[in-house]
């Protein structure tokens, strides 16, 4: 760590953008010249958690730890939410039986499409996971001296053994309730498993343990002298430079809106790769402010690309990627082999403005290099993704 | 495209020799000179398939085969000599990949191409050696490739790691591997070993767009994805002991690193830019082509000269960043073996670039001339005393630097004097790929996805193969093959075959 790096462990509680210094929990007063609020966000849990210490919201380290031991012990679990957390650990759950309780018509809608869903069905009955060796990127982990609830990075449960009280020779069985929620949760200590749970589709369930995984709201608690501009869901109001509506404050991460006009191919999600790009530019800008330079816009906000890894596959998701602010007035291109490989193209005019790849399909390059240039692909129709042709070097 | 039958396509190629063919006047419309590609017998059976193919009714779509885009290419204004096919030659953008062709400085009409440079503007191939043995790497190999992933950013959306702000990339535009060296990422010497020495001084910032120069500011220090990659090599075979020595390659299985990337998308950026201009130039002064993607502009045109000045900055873009990924693996090394990268011999053997254009002197029927030299996935080989190769190979002829596709072998050819008189010393880049049988093996089914899909009420289109598998081509061009046939035609010469043990790649 750069030796001018200062960390407190403590909690912010006032902020006096006045006189420009803040109040922690323990009375210790900051100043600052530039302040960047990274509080992140909490889990939204369902309504009935404060009820029961059966339900988990999985956020960051410290939960995850609970998590892992409250498992050991249970042989039925129901995960609630249909994102990228609650997805990952129903594939990575072992030797426990899982119902999968999602709102939507199909798996993992945060990130796919029902195409994508429909191809990573399978991957939930034949869980065989091999472990690679090598990671691609920079890995992230915590210092072990001291665990304060950091938001969890890509890398939280590469190593991590989720693993029930099950029979060890039983792989996890998943049932999937769609277009469901939790109504009604009771408990009865001396069934087999004690939380009975009611689903809005009429259906009946027994579990020892509930994951609540339904997406994050805004951590914000913290009081600021002058009023903080947010959204309607309570998040801080950011400029194209991250910096919030009172000066010399920043924000960046979960905490924040992206409160600028965003380029076509790009929108904000809270994902780590944006949280880490935000960050990142947001110091920039803070030290561009201070010396005076001029600091062009991050490039990352020209276009989403978000890698992660769903079901045991790659999945790069790139710009408009579910056709998200087009409406209904585009088309989609697919190529898919079962087991192997999904590749859908979103195209407006024959151009390139969004995509899903998954599989180890080496488009990603190609990609994004034909959403950013805006080539006109109607020459090649559907001959771009023909799998006789070998497109990824085409257009090097 | 003229639309012809395949017999009667046939009349207007010729064979020349063993390994090469003509491509007649005629072929395309209003060819000012011939076209020429080199092959062997299995590359034959595949140019000829794939023309064979595009002849069946229906199949004329975007993708034109290897030879028609030579001859298209073969069209352009003041264009000399001939327009040349390498042995990997395959479809791309406006020209073909694998295809050169020079033009004439001192004619008004010469036009400058970008689809004749590529989009990945000096997208290139690097490689190091160092003093260790297979062995030393074997038993480490996997920390070792951590530490390259650790160091390197591969993949989309990655971001260097090395600081830079605005200014730092002008600089870096403007002057190349000088920059890199100023900034202590690189050695002296490794610029000697390098085209142009790394710098192109024509480069002029201030002809880039600010979106290219937003768009490659994080990217640099970065490998990308798709076909670029860095890889642990180890030395297979020496077929020149004498030049590999002169190389620093003494021996089978001493170890080496190869780095396979370009402009990223500052390259990108600036040629889709030149495009828009072009296209507007090319009406202007009356220029027409065969095919819309050839768009292009007189040399001595504002267009043309802001193009050679922007592509140059990507030229000397794609070089700092070769040569901060350079730095990146000599620390991964050094880290892991626990000695100074230059304990570990790790020089750059050479740096070739495979999409540029560069004004250089030939000899056209006897007559000296200075010539705009597009090279698109083609290498210079230039032959032993040329003047602008570096002091250590003027014996040898100058080290051509060959990338396989990931996991297959590289090798390291010399240039020729033969290569200088008939390909402007030029030679191929790599394998060459478009058509592969391997997808459309594979079991395509969509059932249950478009019923999934139909739901959503958007257009959906299937992309499925035209051909039943029997009779679909199989074009792809195996390194090996592409190799053989450049050292067999002569126009360059095999010197070090490489395997790869370690890919590093997004």
């Amino acid at each position: 760590m750069h030796s001018n790096i200062a960390v407190i462990h403590d909690s912010l509680l006032e902020i006096h953008d006045g006189e420009k210094y803040v109040v922690t929990k323990n009375n210790k007063i900051v100043k600052y010249s530039y302040l960047c609020l990274c509080t992140g966000a909490e889990p939204k849990l369902v309504p009935q958690a404060k009820d029961f210490e059966e339900i988990l919201g999985i956020r960051d380290t410290d939960s995850v730890d609970k998590f892992v031991k409250k498992i050991a012990n249970a042989k039925k679990v129901i995960v609630v939410g249909n994102g990228g957390i609650a997805s990952e650990l129903v594939y990575k759950i072992k030797n426990t039986e899982i119902h999968w309780v999602i709102k939507d018509r199909h798996i993992s809608s945060t990130f796919v499409d029902p195409g994508a869903a429909e191809f990573f069905l399978p991957s939930l009955k034949n869980n065989e996971q091999s472990t690679e060796p090598v990671s691609k990127r920079m890995r992230y982990q915590e210092e072990d001296f001291k665990k304060s609830g950091a938001a969890l990075g890509p890398d939280w449960y590469k190593n991590l053994i989720i693993r029930g009280a099950g029979d060890l020779t039983v792989p996890s069985e998943v049932k999937i309730h769609y277009e469901s929620e939790i109504t009604h949760i009771s408990k009865d200590r001396n069934s087999v498993h004690p939380l009975q749970v009611t689903l809005s589709n009429g259906a009946d369930l027994t579990c020892d343990l509930i994951i609540s995984a339904t997406g994050v709201t805004a951590r914000k608690s913290f009081a600021t002298e002058t009023a903080l501009e947010l959204t309607e869901f309570g998040e801080i109001k950011v400029n194209e430079h991250m910096e919030t509506n009172v000066p010399g404050i920043y924000a960046a991460g979960d905490v924040c809106s992206a409160n600028w006009n965003v380029a076509k191919h790009w929108f904000q999600m809270k994902l780590w790769t944006q949280a880490r790009q935000m960050g990142s530019y947001a110091a920039r800008c803070m030290s561009g402010h201070l010396n005076k330079e001029e600091i062009l816009q991050d490039f990352c906000f020209e276009m989403f690309a978000h890698s992660t890894k769903l079901f045991g596959y790659k999945v790069i998701l790139l710009g408009l990627f579910n056709g998200q602010k087009l409406g209904t007035n585009y088309e989609i291109l697919i190529r898919m082999t079962k087991g192997h490989e999904y590749v859908k193209f979103v195209l407006e005019n024959n151009k390139l403005q969004g995509a899903v790849l998954i599989g180890d399909t080496d488009l990603e390059e190609m990609a994004e290099n034909l959403i950013l240039n805006q080539i006109d692909l109607s020459p090649y129709g559907d001959d771009i993704l023909n799998p006789d042709i070998d497109i990824e070097d085409y257009f090097d | 495209m003229v639309v012809r039958q395949y017999q009667q396509e046939l009349e207007y190629l010729e064979r020349l020799s063993p390994y090469c063919w003509k491509i007649k006047k005629g072929f395309q419309p209003n060819m000012n000179v011939e076209g020429i590609f080199y092959v062997n017998q299995t590359l034959e059976k595949l140019m000829f398939e794939e023309l064979k193919n595009a002849c069946r009714p229906g199949m004329a779509g975007g993708f034109l085969p290897g030879v028609k885009q030579i001859a298209n290419v073969a069209a352009l204004p003041g264009i000399v000599g001939r327009s040349i096919g390498l042995p990997d030659v395959h479809s791309g953008y406006g020209f073909a990949i694998g295809n050169m062709a020079a033009f004439d400085m001192n004619n008004p009409e010469s036009i400058v191409s970008p689809g004749g440079v590529g989009f990945d503007i000096n997208c290139g191939v690097r490689l190091l050696r160092t003093s260790l043995m297979e062995s030393d790497v074997l038993p480490i190999k996997e920390q070792l490739a951590q530490s390259l992933f650790d160091h390197i950013p591969v993949g989309v959306g990655s971001k260097g790691i090395i600081p830079m702000n605005a200014k730092d990339l002008e600089e870096a535009l403007e002057m190349g591997m000088d920059w890199s060296l100023r900034e202590g990422y690189i050695w002296a010497e490794d610029k000697e070993h390098c085209e142009e020495y790394g710098r192109m001084l024509n480069a002029d910032p201030s002809k880039v767009s600010t979106r290219a120069k937003k768009r490659g500011l994080p990217q640099l220090g970065t490998l990308g994805a798709g076909n670029h990659y860095a890889e642990i090599q180890v030395v297979e075979e020496i077929f020149d002991k004498w030049a590999a020595g002169k190389m620093g390659i003494e021996e089978k299985g001493q170890v080496c690193v190869m780095i396979h990337s370009g402009s990223r998308g500052f390259g990108h950026q600036v040629a889709t830019d030149a495009l828009v201009q072009m296209e507007k130039a090319m009406k202007r002064d009356d220029i027409e082509t065969n095919d819309r993607q050839l768009a292009c502009a007189r040399i001595n045109s504002q267009e043309g000269q802001d193009y050679l000045k922007a592509m140059a900055a990507a030229a000397n873009f794609a070089w700092v960043n070769r040569s901060s990924m350079t730095f990146l693996c000599r620390q991964a090394f050094a880290k892991q073996f626990g000695l100074a990268p230059d304990d570990l011999d790790m020089h750059v053997i050479y740096d070739v670039s495979h999409n540029i254009a560069k004004v250089e002197e030939h000899i056209v029927d006897g007559v000296p001339k200075t010539l705009l030299v597009h090279r698109k996935g083609s290498t210079r080989a230039f032959p032993p005393h040329h003047p602008l190769i570096p002091v250590d190979y003027q014996l040898t002829g100058q080290p051509v630097l060959i990338g396989g596709t990931m996991g297959t072998c590289s090798y390291v050819l010399t240039g020729t004097e033969q290569g200088m008189m008939e390909t402007f010393g030029s030679t191929c880049h790599g394998a060459g790929r478009a058509l592969s049988r391997a997808k459309s093996r594979r079991n395509l089914d969509y059932t249950d996805v478009l019923r999934k899909l139909e739901s959503t009420g958007i257009t959906i289109r299937v992309a499925s193969p035209k051909l039943v598998m029997e009779e679909a081509p199989e074009s792809y061009k195996n390194v090996t093959d592409v190799v053989d046939t450049c050292h067999a035609a002569g126009i360059s010469k095999k010197c070090i075959k490489l395997r790869p043990i370690a890919v590093i790649k997004g």
